[in-house]
């Protein structure tokens, strides 16, 4: 299992705060990949976090099971 | 002395002391943005005995930002926020020193404003003086507090600190249309949280205590409680120095047009009309002139255009066509606006048009 948090504007774009998907290997940028066709995430900005640490997008990882990818676009309010 | 009872209950704590007060008395705090944040961030400050405080807003206020902004009164509404918020600390504490700047944060102040302060708090509501901010900052070597709300989310960071990472590790680029309060929503709570977590990170900062916020954003969700830390590190790209800082901000001056005073251009083949929405953003606009390519993916297809053209750029709302002018401003393009209030003030003036 691979969990998936969303925050901010891209959590209102996939209606939901998490999902989780059951795949034991996969690499980030075909989660991203499979991400931006389900939601078409193209005009929102976001940096990615795995396990708490924000990484490049174009970063060369495979997740593991257990791994947790966060989306964490910039908030403006204040 | 009328200070030490003041101040009491927190000098008996072994963390502050009376090194402490003096400490917190001799320090400059700067918050930008007189609006939510702030209005937990300075009573907070002006209480514990911070020794001068600067804040500066050009905003007047109004009826709707009292839900959330609690510093004011409704009998002040129409009042300039910074003198209103003066009076608030000066009743507050008369020990602090107050600076009050009645204008707007701008490239051209911030950086000899930063330089008479301590430590820079980001209480603004817009992504593109957050930049400045961060970029002003590291001109001037000073920490930035960072805090920000989407609805009932918020984000803590402290940037630049002791040369840590900075605003534009974690979003190099701005290159977005993240909502403020007015779009999004907004309750007084989620901001009262996120400016008190601003208050906590620049007392640990001045008494040398705790662990600052650095290398770290805290995003708190108030609807379920759970917060969460992420970790980033200094990416060396986003190094500014003075010269650097002026050549940025001086050369990506974006110009704007409204589409009423260019209506009569809509047939000129001399001009191009470039729609940087994606391909299935509504309404469409149909002019003779007119081509289509996705901010995304403006910078790989740049080679279409001709940079001695005239060329308005627009979008749904006119934000995401700001930043296409920036970025065509970068690859040299001499002649390039961003239409006011993209397809939405477009079309109906386009309509009115018809209908004469």
């Amino acid at each position: 299992m691979i969990e998936v948090k969303y925050f901010g504007a891209i959590a209102e774009r996939t209606k939901c705060e998490f999902e989780k998907m059951s795949f034991s290997e996969l690499s980030l940028q075909k989660l991203l990949q499979d991400l931006n066709e389900k939601y078409q995430f193209e005009s929102l900005t976001f940096s990615i976090a795995i396990n708490q640490k924000i990484v490049s997008k174009t970063t060369n990882y495979t997740l593991q099971t257990s791994d947790v990818v966060a989306l964490l676009p910039p908030f403006a309010g204040g | 002395m009328d200070a030490a009872k003041r101040y009491n209950r927190q000098t008996i704590l072994p963390e502050i002391g009376e090194e402490g007060q003096y400490k917190l008395s001799k320090a400059k705090v700067l918050v930008v943005g007189a609006g939510g944040l702030a209005a937990a961030i300075l009573p907070y400050l002006a209480s514990a005995g911070v020794g001068e405080i600067g804040i500066i807003d050009h905003d007047v206020i109004e009826i709707s930002n009292l839900q959330r902004q609690v510093i004011y009164k409704t009998s002040a509404v129409g009042k300039a926020k910074v003198q209103e918020a003066k009076l608030m600390i000066s009743e507050l504490n008369p020990l602090v020193k107050v600076n009050v700047f009645a204008e707007k944060l701008s490239r051209k102040n911030a950086v000899s404003l930063f330089e008479n302060y301590d430590i820079i708090v980001d209480a603004t509501d817009n992504i593109s003086i957050k930049y400045i901010i961060n970029d002003a900052c590291l001109v001037t070597n000073k920490p930035m507090v960072y805090g920000s709300i989407f609805r009932f989310q918020g984000q803590v960071s402290v940037f630049n600190y002791q040369n840590g990472p900075t605003y534009r590790c974690i979003y190099p680029d701005q290159n977005n249309n993240a909502l403020n309060c007015e779009d999004a929503g907004v309750i007084g709570i989620s901001v009262g949280i996120i400016g008190m977590f601003q208050a906590n990170e620049v007392l640990k900062m001045i008494l040398g205590i705790g662990e600052v916020l650095s290398g770290k954003i805290l995003v708190y969700n108030i609807l379920n409680n759970e917060q969460q830390k992420y970790d980033f590190d200094k990416s060396d790209f986003h190094l500014l120095n003075k010269e650097t800082f002026d050549e940025k901000y001086n050369k990506s001056e974006v110009e704007e047009i409204n589409f009423e005073s260019i209506l009569d251009e809509i047939n000129n083949d001399e001009v191009l009309f470039l729609d940087v929405r994606n391909n299935d953003e509504l309404p469409k606009i149909d002019l003779k002139n007119q081509i289509q390519i996705p901010l995304v993916n403006l910078e790989n297809e740049i080679e279409k255009l001709d940079k001695n053209q005239v060329i308005y750029i627009f979008c749904q709302s006119g934000i995401r066509s700001k930043i296409a002018v920036e970025s065509l401003q970068r690859h040299q393009f001499k002649d390039v606006k961003s239409i006011v209030g993209g397809v939405l003030a477009m079309k109906q003036l386009l309509k009115k048009e018809i209908s004469v």
